[in-house]
């Protein structure tokens, strides 16, 4: 038997585990670590299922290409060697900035790395970015403006010793558990917890206050309470003047957000508002955290400006117990983001405007880069469809089923020239490629992996691919060596030693200092004990900035011919598309298909049975799911998560997106529902 | 036959054992875990917390192949190593575990993919003053083929059984008046929870604990799975089928009587429905059912379930709270 160190493959809380294995090679199951910070001996029922799929006989083994229209066998060398014909022959002919790279949140900091490293020094173009773009760009777009930093700003071990917490849009015990259960600790512990979610998710049944605001109405409740904390004057003036700017202009800004209007723009009453703000206000140490409630609008920029402004308009940043604290999804979504698989920054979010950090960065790598910021996905995709991207690399992600709009996201990956998709399994996506290679799991290869507090931890290869398939490292090495590119890594360690040495906030990172608990960027020089709060002194841009925002509602509502507002996120047995979970036996067994979540008023008017199946249609696509008749959500209001292939949430979903950080509004469109 | 072991003569003794057994000993893991890991002659860990992994999985792992149908519809049992398992670190709690899982296990008709595994293995107790910073940890009552009792600098070893005798054989004799003195402490050790888990079994028995109670306990339940998949006395499991190129591979997997599809049926029709059926179930099942089943509680007061519920509702804590609201006296 054999028990190797890892991080969860599955959400951001970044729990570790012990991956168990017999004496015939065989993985029998996971052991929570007892002395993780964030495990403690625990595991969320995906982390205790986290092995269930790493030996599924659908794994991909062996690199494909499509010939006569089919995916044939072939060898790694023939494989690669098309892989760069292609993409070298599309860039010659049409320009770097016709192909476009996606990377992946799954996959290590060292290969989000490496692949941006190819797409901006291999193959010359800016444009590589991941699905961030999907879940919390409109977090590095807000924070970076008003603090200077995109990050969850306190850590996990914080929610022992505030006094209050305010969830607005994250559905914690779910899609965070270990999170969502520092929480439900905390109030027993005696801290308040305020809850605003138009869902009565498990947290709620829990809170002081559940604020049941519509979907899509953040900046107006954030706005509403902000007013409210002035004119009872609960604000925090010395931090106001000693530590922010632009209060001014902020205070003028909250003028039209009366409580009466507040309350007719989010359908809460107005003493609610009264009560959040007086509570949020008075406590003397807050933490707000959120989710994609927050992020996921067609103004998910300005909902994360109103968060930060609330945090600064009453001190509550920079101590412990404090912060804006949004929750990353993925394991490594900080880490791509902080790795620069991004389409305007290299890693440590180095503009790629920037002369100084292109000059520092092409000399390490010892060739020209482009200057012009590339494509962010979701305008890739857009892109695509209109014939104007070319070729495109994707690794480990699912557009599919993951990006808003499926018929769109179809109809541009059919259109592209040459697709590659490096994946662990045969996903949807996968099955429109020309060239399919396959990848290692988490469990078969090193690396790191960025929690959502920032805390930089090992991956361990627990046990060998399957048949041929390769670790992404060693396949971006493959292809970067390929456009001569210099790559000749022995080992991920010697990646995170090169990652160290041109991004100042993991300089101080090496994998001798990972064994243990890791290290929480930003972590300077090799003595630097890492950060686990940040803005302590000042902000990371200075002062921190208050950036005024006005309310607009989403972009597709309900009417007369679509009248329900559809939401779409995940549930807490199932991850993402579904690729890992589905073949995860005791998770797929507890929710096997598709289904829609219907108030029972709606359904009484649809005259609709529970487990009955139902056509739900927007203006872009139609799908079919079982009725699950609940009072989790409100009237009006339907939830479709979109982990199901055969009752694709996003076949529906409107890919209006956020002028600044081009995030879709996945948490709103318009619907009908009819009888099958 | 009290024997008197120095450090040396236990590793002389685990050493032998190791030679037809597969040994697992007390160790730590990289971040200070401590459980049972194969032994290659390190330094063992010989006192602490309980194993973190309960010993019951060492027979009935979390994934466990039952066996493969080729295509021509051909079964054949997966195999089992030919050595046995020999377990040493047990405390009288994860004994006591391992009695209860064996008596399920062996009740016809017999698990013979639990016994194949089980039949043959030793186990061996670790007590006396091996517990956390050397706490006592009282002696077992049978339940082991070989008992190690920690003294301090040395040990004094007892078999459990006839056929255990001939380890012990070539050590020197303990005294038998410790011996005496030890069995005195242990017979006035309690378990911290035990008398709260005793008085919550009656109330349950009594039926005195409402729905309500329920309902508010599985509000807090994060359907996390760890309670079941940590208690040693859960056996449940539930099938996996694997189709792979050369046939169909039948394994089972712990399961957890937390989830909605535990009894689901096909129809849709759940009788345990709701949150508050199962946690009222997961409590019900050890206080009430097992011992009207075997005459004793399901729940051998190991701490596992308290220790990897996130949110704080395991077997202590419910049991706890059932007692300080429903009890007409609450425990002294
Ligand atoms: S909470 Fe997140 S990191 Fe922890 S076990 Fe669950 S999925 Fe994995
Ligand atoms: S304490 Fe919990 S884990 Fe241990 S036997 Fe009792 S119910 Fe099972
Ligand atoms: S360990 Fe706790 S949270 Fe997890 S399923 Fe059991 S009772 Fe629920």
């Amino acid at each position: 038997m054999t028990a190797t160190l890892t991080t969860c493959p599955y959400c951001g809380t970044g729990c570790n585990f012990y991956l168990l294995r017999d004496e015939d090679g065989r993985l029998t199951g996971v052991e929570p670590a007892g002395n993780h910070p964030t495990s403690r001996g625990q595991l969320c029922i995906k982390g205790w299922n986290a092995h269930a799929f790493v030996e599924h006989p659908d794994r991909l083994t062996i690199p494909q290409i499509r010939t006569k229209g089919n995916l044939q066998p072939v060898d790694w060398q023939t494989a690669l060697d098309l892989i760069h014909e292609k993409l070298s022959g599309i860039a010659e002919k049409h320009g770097p900035d016709s192909l476009m790279f996606l990377s992946s949140a799954k996959v290590s900091n060292e290969e989000n790395y490496l692949l941006m490293k190819l797409a901006r020094a291999g193959y010359g173009t800016n444009n590589i970015d991941h699905c961030a773009r999907l879940c919390h760009s409109s977090t590095v777009t807000g924070l970076v403006e008003t603090l200077g930093s995109g990050a969850m700003t306190n850590s996990l071990s914080c929610f022992d010793e505030t006094e209050l917490i305010f969830v607005i849009g994250s559905n914690t015990t779910e899609q965070h558990p270990l999170i969502g259960s520092r929480i439900l600790q905390a109030v027993w512990r005696g801290a308040k917890l305020i809850v605003a979610d138009s869902r009565k998710i498990r947290l709620a049944r829990h809170a002081d206050l559940h604020l049941r605001h519509m979907n899509g109405t953040d900046v107006a409740l954030l706005n509403g309470l902000m007013r409210q904390i002035l004119l009872e004057g609960l604000e925090n003036r010395s931090f106001i003047e000693s530590r922010t700017e632009n209060f001014a202009a902020l205070e003028k800004s909250l003028a039209p957000f009366h409580p009466e209007y507040v309350g007719k723009v989010t359908g809460l009453l107005p003493e609610q508002i009264v009560s959040a703000a007086r509570m949020y206000a008075e406590a003397e140490k807050a933490m707000i955290v959120y989710a994609m409630g927050i992020t996921q609008h067609s103004h998910g920029v300005d909902n994360v400006r109103a968060v930060s402004n609330l945090a600064l308009l009453t001190g509550n940043l920079g101590r412990p117990g404090t912060g804006v604290n949004p929750l990353r999804g993925q394991n490594n979504v900080q880490g791509a983001c902080d790795m620069g698989a991004l389409p305007d920054v290299y890693s440590g979010y180095q503009r790629v405007s920037d002369p100084a950090a292109r000059l520092k960065f092409s000399a390490a790598w010892q060739t020209r880069l482009p200057e012009k910021p590339g494509l962010m996905s979701t305008h890739a995709i857009e892109a695509a469809a209109a014939g104007k991207i070319r070729g495109m690399l994707i690794l480990g992600e699912n557009p599919m089923l993951s990006d808003a709009n499926q018929n769109l996201v179809r109809q541009a990956l059919e259109k592209l020239e040459f697709l590659v998709v490096i994946d662990i399994f045969p996903t949807e996506t996968a099955q429109l490629a020309d060239v399919v290679l396959p990848a290692a799991c988490y469990a078969e290869r090193d690396g790191t992996f960025t929690s959502t507090e920032r805390r930089v931890q090992r991956g361990r290869k627990a046990l060998t691919p399957p048949g041929e398939a390769q670790a992404d490292w060693q396949i971006l090495c493959a292809l970067l060596q390929r456009c001569g590119v210099n790559a000749d890594y022995v080992e991920p360690g010697e990646i995170m030693a090169e990652i160290s040495r041109l991004t100042p906030s993991y300089a101080g990172i090496s994998y001798a200092r990972l064994e243990g608990n890791g290290l929480q960027w930003p972590c300077p020089d090799a003595q630097h004990p890492g950060t686990p709060i940040l803005h302590r002194e000042q902000c990371a841009r200075g002062k921190g900035r208050f950036s005024p925002v006005a309310y607009r509602p989403p972009k597709e509502l309900p009417d007369a011919s679509y009248p329900l507002l559809l939401n779409t996120g995940r549930i807490g047995i199932h991850w993402h598309t579904g690729s890992m979970t589905r073949r995860s036996h005791l998770l797929d067994r507890e929710e096997r298909s598709a289904f829609v979540e219907i108030n029972p008023e709606d359904a009484e008017k649809l005259q609709v049975r529970t487990r009955q199946q139902v056509k739900i249609s927007s203006r872009r696509g139609a799908i079919q799911a079982a009725a699950k008749l609940t009072e989790r959500v409100p009237p009006g209001q339907i939830f479709i998560p979109f982990h199901f292939a055969e009752g694709a949430a996003n076949a529906l979903t409107n890919n209006a997106l956020d002028p600044e950080s081009g995030i879709p509004e996945f948490k709103v469109c318009a619907v009908r529902i009819d009888p099958c | 036959m009290l024997k008197r072991l120095v450090e040396r003569d236990l590793y002389d003794l685990l050493g032998r054992i190791a030679d037809s057994y597969r040994l697992r000993v007390p160790g730590l893991l990289d971040d200070g875990t401590r459980t049972l890991l194969p032994w290659d002659g390190q330094q063992i860990s010989l006192f602490g917390e309980p194993p973190q992994r309960k010993p019951t999985a060492y027979f009935f792992p979390q994934t466990d192949p039952l066996l493969k149908i080729d295509p021509r519809g051909q079964a054949t049992s997966a195999a089992v190593a030919e050595k046995p398992f020999a377990l040493f670190g047990l405390d009288s709690i994860d004994l006591a575990a391992l009695a209860f899982t064996d008596r399920f296990f062996s009740n016809p008709p017999p698990d013979d993919h639990y016994l194949r595994r089980r039949n043959g293995a030793l186990l061996i107790g670790l007590t006396g003053y091996a517990g956390p910073s050397r706490e006592f940890l009282p002696l077992v009552k049978g339940n082991c083929d070989l008992e190690l009792i920690a003294c301090g600098e040395y040990w004094l070893a007892r078999a459990g059984c006839k056929s255990a005798d001939h380890w012990l054989a070539h050590y020197p004799h303990g005294d038998q008046e410790q011996l005496a003195v030890l069995q005195r402490e242990s017979a006035q050790w309690n378990h911290w929870a035990a008398v709260a888990v005793q008085q919550a079994m009656e109330l349950l028995q009594q039926d005195l604990v409402p729905d309500s109670f329920w309902e508010e306990i599985a509000s807090r339940c994060i359907l996390c799975s760890g309670c079941n998949l940590a208690c040693p006395t859960c056996t449940c499991f539930c099938v996996q089928d694997r189709q792979t190129a050369t046939g169909t591979v039948r394994s089972r997997v712990w399961d957890s009587c937390q989830l909605d599809a535990f009894m689901r049926e096909a129809s849709g029709h759940n009788p345990l429905g709701t949150e508050a059926l199962r946690t009222r179930r997961r409590i019900y099942h050890k206080l009430v059912a097992d011992p009207e089943r075997w005459g004793e509680p399901g729940c051998v007061l190991c701490g596992r379930c308290d220790r990897a519920c996130p949110t704080g509702i395991g077997m202590f804590a419910v049991t706890k709270e059932i007692v300080s609201r429903f009890a007409i006296s609450s425990p002294d």
